[in-house]
């Protein structure tokens, strides 16, 4: 059984103060379904990618939830893992459809952050990670900082190479209309701006965002669906005390590795990825764990314009702006990296269109590393 | 949420962790905290490896940042961790401090 994105759609991302879930929902759900022509009667059940719906809106039960806002009164889940949530969603509508369940489903990723106060965001964060880490009182900018500064010291990297990760994701940002940040940064405002978690600073973090995307999946190709030849999960310890390496994240390189495996192929076949850079330091990571640059050396490549559209002579590294630029509601941002994928293949990607983009890997991880979502897909 | 039930039950996981020597293996300084830690920040976070391999994550404390370094050594040590909720149990954990 094969399975195609048949469309896709994404809201502009940011601090959406007048746009409630309910209607970020719709905005993405059906401009996803008309991208595809499809009417929503044909949809046969919903998924949602969601994670912090319960602790910060008070609102659980999302499944039913977005199925009544979207009228579709069908089989509808809420997927949760953490910042991997909407990856997740996706891979379990993938299932759906190769089990013989469904033939057309539609996943909905989104998030609702900027409402409220930024301690409170973080304290919600920390439910991706373990007891032990909340307990220390760590928040997500110090659990990458904790990987960073281990890197560092193993690899040599700089402050100033995780910069240049901000630098590239910003200046993709710009040609995003949907982005969260349309401005440019240099690698000395990156340096200047204020610390949040040593060595990271407030530019080497993706912001709090709102947003969602959607895409409909189904069991028939048409003239415009993207094919989805891989759709791997793997796991990993919740807290980086029980971790083996603190150089890479080992779930990211096995759900790579498999997804590489199933759909016969290999990291330089790639032309564009979205990886899950929540942090500078994570694309490091994240491009050395699924084989793009070998390890140690990932940081001076993006330096260099190795991943950089226009520049680079193999794969580009999140055109859309990444979860840096583009902003990163945690929920939709495994769906949006699908979606624009989708619009890169199909050669729809405007000023930010990767050249011969055949083949796309999106790459989502929940925690510090401890879920990770690969998906490869092929026109 | 604090629950003064899952305070209770954490108990005996703070015992079998006291007394304990290690080093910083990595570290980080939170300046920007969660809500519970409001009052402490700036604080460390660090990643310590015990004598005889466990790994474990805590604040640090007593500390000047000429510790920030790897291979500081500490011990562990009982703390508390935040602010009590209304319900007023006090939720004690494990730090670590550095030895001198």
């Amino acid at each position: 059984m094969k399975t195609f994105v048949a469309g896709v759609a994404t809201t502009k991302f940011g601090e959406l103060w007048s746009a409630s879930p309910r209607g970020l929902a719709r905005l993405a759900v059906f401009g996803a379904l008309k991208d595809a022509d499809i009417d929503s009667k044909d949809v046969q059940a919903l998924f949602v990618g969601n994670m912090l719906s319960g602790m910060l809106g008070g609102q659980e039960h999302l499944g039913a939830f977005f199925a009544e806002e979207l009228g579709l009164s069908v089989p509808a889940f809420k997927i949760e893992g953490a910042c991997a949530s909407g990856g997740l969603a996706i891979h379990n509508a993938v299932n759906s459809l190769m089990s013989g369940q469904y033939e057309t489903v539609v996943v909905l990723g989104i998030e609702k952050m900027t409402d409220h106060k930024p301690e409170d965001v973080a304290t919600a964060l920390m439910g991706a990670g373990s007891e032990e880490e909340r307990l220390a009182g760590a928040t997500f900018p110090g659990l990458y900082a904790i990987l960073a500064r281990v890197h560092m010291r193993e690899f040599g990297t700089t402050e100033e190479d995780m910069a240049a990760v901000a630098v590239k994701n910003h200046y993709h940002a710009t040609l995003n209309p949907n982005a969260q940040f349309h401005t440019a940064v240099t690698v000395d405002q990156v340096m200047r701006s204020s610390k949040v978690a040593d060595p990271l600073k407030l530019l080497d973090c993706s912001p709090i965002s709102d947003g969602a995307a959607a895409v409909v999946l189904s069991t028939k190709r048409t003239k415009r669906s993207v094919e989805v030849i891989a759709s791997v999960v793997a796991t990993d310890t919740l807290g980086l005390a029980q971790r083996k390496s603190l150089t890479e994240l080992s779930a990211t390189q096995k759900a790579s590795e498999k997804a590489y495996t199933l759909a016969g192929m290999d990291a330089k076949d790639i032309d564009v990825a979205e990886v899950h850079d929540c942090f500078t330091i994570a694309e490091i990571l994240a491009t050395e764990d699924l084989g793009f640059f070998p390890k140690g050396k990932a940081a001076s490549a993006i330096q260099r314009g190795s991943a950089t559209i226009g520049k680079a002579k193999r794969v580009v590294v999140n055109p859309s702006g990444g979860l840096k630029g583009c902003g990163h509601p945690v929920g939709a941002t495994g769906v949006k990296q699908i979606a624009e994928l989708v619009e890169q293949l199909r050669g729809n990607a405007g000023a930010r269109q990767v050249k011969k983009a055949r083949v796309g890997l999106a790459h989502n991880v929940g925690g510090s590393g401890a879920t990770a979502v690969v998906h490869i897909l092929e026109i | 949420m604090q629950s003064p039930v899952k305070i209770w039950r954490n108990q005996k996981n703070i015992a079998q962790l006291l007394g304990k020597t290690g080093m910083i293996i990595s570290w980080t300084l939170v300046r920007v905290p969660p809500g519970d830690f409001m009052d402490q920040a700036p604080y460390p976070v660090v990643l310590v490896e015990l004598e005889g391999g466990k790994r474990i994550e805590a604040q640090l404390v007593d500390w000047n940042s000429a510790h920030l370094v790897f291979g500081t050594k500490v011990k562990t040590v009982v703390r508390r961790v935040m602010h009590p909720d209304p319900d007023g149990v006090i939720p004690y954990g494990i730090k670590v401090k550095p030895v001198s």
